[in-house]
């Protein structure tokens, strides 16, 4: 009576609960021990709690719900195989579950599965080296197996997949790394730059007044302290800028005076320039010079070409 | 049924030993003797030997009609993973459902059957049955993962005898047990079957887990790098999973096939029915206690009048 109060509570309809007093009303002849089981569960507790495979237990167990303990152990019996079956026609294996598994939690759930698994081949194991019968698959055995090659391949080529993307995506947090902090390196450097530059010409500032209020006398001590005289002497930068030719077309960088591998590069220069031919001098086209600027007759003459393209 | 090949003791009738209801099988065993009471004879030569043990189980695996996609291909892997069972066309009405089937399983000669039952496209139940006389179950099945799903990497021989592991809570009350002598005779491939192989390289595993039946099926895998040696780095073998994964929820177990007097009913079963129409009637509300919502709230209001704002002027041009 009471789970009729409590279907009702919960809005259903007698005839919903007609399935579950089914049972009730075909069994006749088998001893009903209804009671028996439901002392033994009342201690559930289980409010409706929503388990992951979206199914809904019954806040307190059902009152009448039939469990048959005779009957079962007798079915039991009825079906079992005789029992000096020897081990290995049943190859079943008990294993302990020390604690309560969760089930909402999958991982844990999963890592259950997985140890009782692994703990039952272990067992199994042992007892077929005692018995001395193979065990595991040996690797050139070639047989039909459950799943196709063709399936095989295309799990192989998802695993190869993913192992991709994970890469990728490291390769590009690494670069996205690196770029942010060759950025900051190089505001680092500019600011250094600046700052030298500011104090050099504050530098010189402080001087100038400095002379300007010692009334410009001439002496040793007016200079500014440059650095000259302590010994250090003038240090060239290590990029090697200066000392290039006006037509050098490869930017100040190619090496000026290396032994070795002069010969190598002029070869390599000598190939390039055989193949793709002469790239020509760079920038001695035109030329602001002392001599072209006199030469202002000449302009009007050796630019006709050019003078088509003037608006007229 | 079966014919006999190698093993080709005729057995004309085998002897009843005791009153079961199970047919009597002859016992044998590979090793000779090594059970108790055949100490004293020889089973090899004696032709009609009473203590010969052979698993004759076959399975019959139907399904019902207006299966889903995923619960079919849930059957075929079943199919593949059992080959000691026969796979049958879909069965039709639900009407007269137990004496079709008893009758199916008879024509075909099997002595145990997994029927899968999908109602509404949505819900999946499955029936396992003892076929002759034999208790019968009825299952609910949940998170239906098949073989095909790309995460489960895993493979293994085909017909393979597996090895079954069950949790220890299985020898906690009389219906697991029940139901684990069920599962070992279902889903244990018989020991000389003839599509079976040699080398037993999957594991099934069995576990309850908050009153449900898990399956999981894993390939026992082992690094490759030694060859032959029997103890080949046991300790790194690794489990892969290969198989159908799906949870059971047992709802009633009969003593008969597909019917007879219910031995026992879980007690905490609700018929996915029934969740659905309670999720609806929660939700059929909501409009109507949102206007009632309102209606409290307005008649709370003006039987409670706020008092008058001091800063209510500040702004007012």
């Amino acid at each position: 009576m009471e789970m009729m109060l409590y279907f009702h509570a919960m809005g259903l309809r007698r005839k919903d609960l007609s399935f579950l007093q089914s049972g009730k009303a075909v069994e006749d002849n088998v001893n009903d021990v209804m009671g028996d089981y439901s002392e033994e569960d009342d201690s559930e507790s289980v409010s409706e709690s929503e388990s992951d495979q979206e199914d809904v237990k019954l806040a307190e167990p059902s009152k009448t719900a039939i469990y048959n303990r005779e009957g079962l152990v007798e079915k039991c019996e009825d079906i079992s195989w005789p029992e000096n079956v020897g081990w290995m026609h049943k190859l079943s294996l008990d294993v302990d579950q020390e604690k309560e598994v969760d089930v909402n939690d999958d991982l844990a759930r999963e890592l259950a599965f997985f140890t009782q698994a692994l703990e039952g081949t272990r067992a199994a194991f042992d007892k077929f080296q005692s018995m001395g019968l193979p065990f595991l698959r040996p690797p050139d055995y070639y047989a039909e197996m459950v799943k196709t090659d063709a399936h095989m391949q295309k799990v192989k080529g998802k695993l190869l997949a993913q192992k991709r993307q994970i890469e990728e995506s490291e390769e590009r947090r690494k670069a996205r790394d690196a770029k942010r902090i060759a950025k900051e390196v190089q505001a680092e450097k500019l600011k250094e730059r600046a700052k030298q530059k500011k104090q050099e010409i504050e530098e010189v500032k402080k001087w100038r007044k400095q002379r300007q209020q010692s009334g410009f006398k001439d002496g040793k001590d007016g200079m500014p302290d440059l650095g000259f005289e302590n010994g250090k002497a003038f240090e060239r930068s290590s990029k090697k800028r200066p000392g290039v030719s006006r037509g050098d077309r490869s930017g100040g960088k190619a090496k000026q005076g290396g032994g070795k591998s002069n010969n190598k590069n002029k070869k390599n220069r000598e190939f390039r320039n055989s193949k793709f031919g002469f790239g020509g001098r760079k920038g001695m086209k035109k030329q602001n010079t002392a001599e072209m600027t006199n030469d202002v007759l000449a302009f009007n003459k050796s630019n006709a070409a050019g003078n088509r393209k003037r608006k007229r | 049924m079966g014919k006999k090949r190698k093993h080709s003791e005729t057995q004309t009738a085998e002897p009843r030993k005791k009153d079961e209801g199970a047919p009597e099988r002859p016992k044998r065993t590979l090793m000779g003797w090594k059970d108790k009471d055949e100490v004293n004879q020889q089973t090899e030569s004696s032709p009609d030997s009473p203590q010969v043990f052979r698993n004759k189980e076959k399975v019959m695996v139907t399904c019902s009609r207006r299966i889903n996609y995923r619960y079919r291909h849930l059957m075929l892997n079943m199919v593949s993973l059992l080959p000691h069972c026969k796979k049958d066309n879909k069965v039709e009405s639900r009407s007269s459902k137990g004496a079709t089937l008893n009758e199916l399983i008879e024509l075909r000669g099997c002595s145990s059957a997994l029927f899968f039952e999908c109602r509404k496209h949505q819900d999946l139940y499955m029936w396992m049955a003892r076929c002759p006389n034999g208790p019968s179950v009825k299952f609910l099945v949940n998170a239906v993962h098949t073989m095909e799903e790309l995460k489960l990497t895993g493979n293994h021989l085909k017909g393979s005898r597996p090895l079954l592991t069950f949790s220890s809570n299985f020898e906690k009350d009389a219906h697991w047990k029940l139901l684990k002598e069920m599962i070992i005779q279902i889903f244990g491939t018989p020991k000389e079957h003839r599509k079976s192989k040699p080398y037993h390289d999957h594991v099934f595993v069995f576990s309850i887990v908050d009153d449900h039946i898990w399956f999981r099926n894993y390939q026992k895998s082992v690094p490759h790098n030694e060859s032959d040696k029997m103890v080949r780095g046991l300790d790194k073998m690794t489990l892969v999973e290969v198989g159908p994964r799906f949870c059971l929820n047992p709802i009633k177990i009969f003593a008969g096939s597909f019917g007879g007097p219910t031995l026992y009913e879980n007690p905490f079963y609700v018929s996915p029915n029934q969740i659905r129409a309670l999720e609806k009637r929660k939700k059929a509300g909501k409009y109507a206690k949102k206007v009632k919502a309102k209606t409290r709230r307005k008649m709370h209001e003006q039987s409670n009048p706020l008092e008058p704002d001091e800063f209510a002027d500040m702004w007012r041009e």
